[in-house]
């Protein structure tokens, strides 16, 4: 213990007068590798704020990984199964959805087909045999309204898809079910709502009567058409489950993985001789080929860069060696042990390494924070991004390497001088 | 009896080169007592400091046997001769090998920085100071090799090589690059440290140098002979 202690505080001595007699060589090493750990740094950062971009737009839409889906067809036999398997139960939540035309009675709405705002699916051509085609008028001069996907929740699906609240509020399923549907919309359809004075009335394909909604909310749920969310329980006032066959309905079920309540829900599903397709969310597996790529080539883009680094750092860790033979040498002689004086030369090439991974770490985070500042507001990408513990790893990684390809040769060096140098100089 | 220092039999030095193995050291015999003075004369080119070098544990004998205190070391292994340059050995050349980023201070404590045994830094620095005192500079304790003259380097370098209390000192031409008024001292320095019982190897062209020396060995094409006092 002694011993060691003695060989490090030596070391430390040495290796820190090196240092200091020759700061503009240590400068010099730096500068030549601050680009590679950069490049490994910024790679690493740019591939995991794609990634968990990615992720996070496929949760949304998709569902978290790991979610289990059960997809049926939206018969009233089923619909009635699963309302009355999920009830109270929290672990499970069914979706309905239908499509919904809200504003002015008698008009076709402006997106007809549930089209994003901005696009014309081109709904309601009418064709003939000459191949000219026109509107189909037949519904109805266009008017103030628009049609969405309005999806009847029977609990709170944010706990599978983690929609996020833009204004307003969500869905509250613990209130007794009022007569007036509580609607949440989406971005795109609330895009809709600003740009066009549409009334609060709301056709759905089978209900008894037309609706009048209350707009309590506005969400993210990473999708592109316009939709709404209302509780089931409200629409189900309007919409009796023995209806939803037309109109293009469909219903799934989301459940958390391993419930009890799967079982349950498709045996009492296949016994009543519905249809069921079973399956399970894993963006993160589906991507993975395509994330392992990206980074595959990212990487060896900055692996080349570090290693140009590297051979700066080696360049000027042997010529230093070079101009250190007396010293060493001389250090020999006085008794310094010989790995001693190699683990002082690794040990001033490795704190350059970590020394510059620490400066290219930095930078990276005040340059990802101006970014996200300036162009962040633009960028939905780039708003508010958090600098990613994965690129900090992967620059100390980067500058430990570095600095132990770029030192080893030069130690070895320094541990083969022959002393008589000193003698014949 | 006690054991002589240093007992040198029948080493012989074998230089390898391109061309065909050249012999420098040719059977040679040297014993060394405690506080001993010797003074090593020869041409340019005979092996003195080859001799040097293989007693300091520089460099290893190709064959004979070399004893230190006693203790036969002919064979021993780096990590060991390490340890013994550092607690028997002193140095001083014929340049003063001293590092010009560091202080005279920095220079001597190198030699107690040396990942052998730890002293903390209160203790380094009385002893460095005692050293610097030995050799008549210890007011220069501060200054960089570059604002010294040739004669305090020097004798900066001899506080380096006395600063861990030898048991030998090895001079290969210490006084080479010096006047002969400030060779003179260096030699002073030197006998002084006899005195406390270190021994010392005094490799010199210098005729009134060596023959300050208590004996003078005469090397010639690897053949050491001892002078007998006319
Ligand atoms: N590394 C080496 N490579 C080639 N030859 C060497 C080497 N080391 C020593 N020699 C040769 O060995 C012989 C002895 O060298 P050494 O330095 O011991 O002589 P010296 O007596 O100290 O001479 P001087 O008085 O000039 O210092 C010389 O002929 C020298 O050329
Ligand atoms: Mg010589």
């Amino acid at each position: 213990m002694r011993r060691f202690s003695g060989r490090f505080r030596s070391s430390l001595i040495i290796g820190l007068q090196g240092i200091r007699a020759r700061k503009l060589r240590t400068l010099l090493s730096m500068v030549s590798l601050f680009l590679g750990v950069s490049a490994v740094v910024v790679v690493q950062a740019g591939a995991s704020i794609a990634e968990k971009a990615l992720l996070a737009d496929l949760q949304l839409t998709d569902g978290i990984d790991g979610t289990r889906i059960v997809d049926m067809p939206p018969e009233p036999k089923a619909a009635d199964i699963v309302i009355s398997t999920l009830k109270g139960r929290t672990d499970g939540v069914a979706t309905l959805g239908v499509s919904a035309i809200i504003g002015e009675p008698g008009v076709r709405p402006v997106n007809e087909g549930g089209s994003p705002i901005d696009e014309d699916w081109g709904g309601g051509m009418v064709c003939y045999g000459d191949g000219r085609c026109e509107p189909d008028t037949s519904n109805g001069p266009e008017g103030a309204a628009i049609e969405v996907r309005l999806t009847a929740l029977t609990g709170d699906v944010r706990m599978f898809r983690p929609f996020t609240q833009q204004s307003g509020r969500w869905l509250d399923f613990s209130t007794m079910p009022s007569m007036a549907p509580r609607l949440v919309l989406n971005q795109e359809a609330a895009k809709g709502f600003d740009r066009y004075r549409v009334p609060a009335e709301m056709r759905v394909t089978g209900a008894s009567a037309n609706l009048t909604p209350q707009l309590i909310g506005v969400i993210d749920d990473g999708d592109q058409q316009p939709r709404a969310y209302v509780r089931l329980d409200e629409l189900t006032n309007w919409l009796s489950p023995a209806n939803l066959g037309n109109g293009g309905a469909e219903m799934r079920v989301l459940l958390a993985p391993e419930t009890p309540t799967e079982q349950i829900l498709t045996t009492k599903l296949r016994g009543a001789g519905v249809e069921t397709y079973v399956s399970t969310v894993e963006s993160r597996k589906h991507r993975q080929k395509e994330l392992t790529l990206m980074r595959l080539i990212f990487f060896s883009m900055a692996g080349l860069v570090l290693l140009i680094g590297v051979a700066g750092i080696l360049n000027v860790g042997l010529a230093t060696v070079g101009e250190r033979i007396e010293e060493f040498a001389l250090r020999r002689a006085v008794g310094t042990p010989r790995m001693l004086l190699a683990g002082i030369v690794l040990a001033e090439t490795l704190l350059t390494g970590l020394l510059t991974a620490a400066a290219a770490i930095g930078v990276c985070v005040a340059g990802l924070k101006a970014v996200s500042m300036l162009i962040g507001d633009s960028e939905p990408l780039l708003h508010n991004v958090q600098f990613p513990w994965e690129a900090g790893v992967a620059g100390i990684l980067a500058g430990i390497v570095a600095g132990i390809l770029g030192g080893f040769v030069p130690a070895l060096r320094a541990a083969g001088i022959p002393i008589a140098t000193v003698m014949r100089a | 009896m006690t054991d002589p220092l240093i007992r040198l039999t029948g080493i012989t030095k074998v230089l390898k080169g391109q061309q065909e193995p050249r012999t420098i050291l040719d059977g040679v015999d040297l014993t060394v007592a405690a506080g001993e003075s010797v003074a090593i004369v020869g041409r340019s080119g005979s092996g003195k400091s080859t001799l040097l070098s293989v007693i300091g544990l520089f460099d290893r004998a190709d064959s004979g046997q070399y004893e230190l205190a006693g203790q036969d070391i002919s064979r021993v292994p780096e990590r060991r001769a390490a340890k013994l340059r550092s607690s028997h050995f002193g140095f001083v050349f014929q340049r003063f090998f001293l590092l010009k980023h560091l202080t005279a201070a920095q220079n001597v404590a190198m030699a107690l920085v040396n990942g052998q045994g730890w002293l903390p830094r209160r203790e380094r620095r009385a002893r460095v100071l005692e050293a610097l005192d030995l050799v008549g500079i210890a007011h220069l304790a501060k200054n960089r090799p570059a604002r010294m003259s040739g004669g305090e380097q020097q004798r900066v370098a001899i506080a380096r090589a006395l600063v861990r209390n030898p048991r030998v000192l090895l001079a290969d031409e210490p006084t080479g690059a010096l006047d002969t008024e400030t060779g003179a001292l260096v030699i002073d320095a030197l006998l002084a440290a006899t005195t406390r019982g270190c021994g010392l190897i005094l490799v010199t062209h210098d005729r009134d140098h060596a023959a300050r020396m208590g004996r003078i060995l005469d090397l010639d094409a690897g053949v050491l002979t001892e002078r007998v006092p006319a």
